[in-house]
């Protein structure tokens, strides 16, 4: 009895010992910004779960020479969305562990911009408005151009979702739904005085 | 001398020098020479007077289409274009309309479409003339359910006219999907026309905006390898023809609805300019070549000419002008 209570110990403490190699091997050779990302990318298949979720709750659409079902039916998915993440917060989708990395991607990109051309790429942007999770995209304010080149440097999104900048500030944005998922303020450079 | 002579002078002389101030200070006549205006270059090319008008189609069974850019506004200036547009028709008739983006400003509530689309353009409605849009930058990208623009409820998407592939992209969101939908679209592609068009020109003299260069490092390298004729945008809120960058000619026609007079600058990729008034384009594809007719909101002439795409692709210049 003695004898194996000394081998289930041994074996115990040697899982043990070989656990925490592997998590230690595991903590050093995770790149911290593909782990922010591939976390970020995590939160973003959530949302596309609720977007999907709130898109068979509505009346799907197909082209129509109606743009009242258009408004509508846009209308009726924001609104399910809203519904279905009622207590979503700023950060959300945009974690805390991925802004270093979307900060570091803008600032790269307008660092290798001419002046002439970083000047009119802000000019494009629409003004900042007040932002809230969740909230409709304003109808009023232009959709201003995504960079092609920072669209290239940016974490890949699925179709339901898009980056759009307002502001300084980079919005994630439903497509469908019109609505605001999460935002990230501040993050486009000023235009140097 | 009488009083009364006196004051018929006196009144002569004060409308003798209002006459010379107005001549003095007013923009030279559409399509004179206007400051930031080239001259036109391209030997197949001729730049109108200004004292012409819509031109009659070149051939009997040619593909015929409209263009217009940056219309969506709803104000007069759209209706007047819109109307001008339904004249050309009996002198024209095109068969579709392409546009360039900027489909309906502002708030897109229902009695929009109505408003921006639908009244302006309801002479060409009603005679069935399809139109095909891309998105701008002030368009709800919702707008491709709106089956007036044939959308068939996408962002970018291709159609095939006789013979002539014409490839419709967001240029607001030039995602990877869309990158290689487009290099896949155009490698099968088999037609001796390639047109593209969207919304932001890849080059442009405009004072405001300017060639968008990111988007051109992407698209023009495809445009480019697949033999691309030419290509229309808007964005810019006037009428260019830039001289052929790559063997590709480019057209910039983005006041349908919205004007930014004098906003041209000569530079070294103006071939022809028109900044003073709204304008529309009037395009004939004859299987050898391209017809291509600018017109101003008061129908004038502004701009005209012909491309063939051997020629075009034989003109290439990867060292040309560049802003």
């Amino acid at each position: 009895m003695r004898k194996s209570a000394w081998v289930v110990t041994l074996a115990l403490v040697s899982a043990v010992a070989i656990d925490g190699t592997i998590a230690a091997q595991q903590t050093q050779g995770v790149n911290p910004t593909g782990a922010a990302v591939l976390a970020f990318k995590e939160r973003v298949a959530e949302y596309v779960k609720v977007h999907k979720k709130a898109d068979a709750q509505v009346p799907s659409l197909t082209e129509t020479k109606d743009p009242a079902k258009i408004s509508q039916r846009e209308k009726a998915l924001g609104d399910a969305i809203r519904q279905l993440r009622a207590g979503a917060r700023p950060g959300d989708v945009f974690l805390e562990e991925v802004r270093p990395v979307l900060v570091k991607v803008i600032r790269d990109d307008f660092a290798q911009r001419s002046a002439t051309d970083r000047k009119a790429l802000i000019q494009e942007l629409p003004p900042s408005v007040k932002l809230v999770v969740n909230m409709t995209y304003p109808t009023s304010l232009p959709l201003a151009t995504v960079p092609a080149k920072l669209l290239r440097e940016l974490p890949d999104l699925p179709p339901e979702l898009e980056y759009r900048i307002v502001g300084r500030h980079l919005l994630l944005r439903d497509v469908k739904g019109n609505i605001v998922v999460d935002f990230v303020r501040d993050l486009v450079p000023t235009i140097p005085s | 001398m009488s009083t009364q002579s006196l004051d018929v002078l006196s009144r002569a002389r004060s409308l003798i020098l209002a006459w010379a101030l107005l001549t003095a200070f007013s923009p030279a006549p559409l399509g004179g020479p206007q400051a930031g205006v080239a001259p036109p270059q391209a030997a197949s090319a001729r730049t109108a007077n200004g004292t012409g008008e819509a031109q009659p189609p070149k051939a009997k069974d040619s593909l015929r289409f409209a263009v217009i850019g940056d219309s969506g506004t709803g104000g007069r200036a759209q209706y007047e274009v819109g109307a001008r547009m339904t004249g050309a028709l009996d002198v024209f008739p095109y068969e579709f309309v392409l546009m360039l983006g900027d489909n309906i400003y502002g708030s897109e509530r229902p009695q929009d479409f109505v408003v921006k689309f639908e009244k302006p353009y309801q002479g060409i409605l009603a005679r069935k003339i399809p139109f095909y849009a891309s998105l701008g930058n002030h368009d709800d990208p919702n707008q491709r359910y709106y089956e007036p623009f044939n959308m068939s409820g996408k962002r970018f998407y291709a159609f095939e006219k006789k013979g002539v592939k014409f490839f419709a992209l967001d240029s607001n969101y030039m995602d990877k999907d869309q990158q290689d939908w487009l290099a896949r679209e155009l490698s099968a592609s088999r037609e001796r026309w390639k047109i593209a068009f969207f919304h932001h020109p890849l080059y442009s003299s405009g004072e405001r905006h300017g060639s968008e260069v990111d988007l051109r490092a992407i698209v023009e390298p495809l445009f480019v390898k697949h033999r691309v004729s030419a290509v229309f945008a808007g964005h810019e809120h006037f009428y260019e023809r830039l001289k052929p960058q790559n063997g590709i000619y480019y057209f910039t026609s983005g006041a349908a609805a919205k004007l930014r007079a004098g906003n041209i600058r000569v530079g070294p990729l103006t071939e022809k300019g028109f900044d003073t008034d709204f304008s529309f384009m009037l395009i004939e594809i004859d299987g050898e070549r391209m017809h291509f007719q600018s017109l101003s909101r008061r129908g004038r002439l502004v701009d005209s000419g012909t491309i063939a795409p051997e020629a075009v692709n034989t003109t290439s210049q990867p060292g040309g002008p560049r802003p």
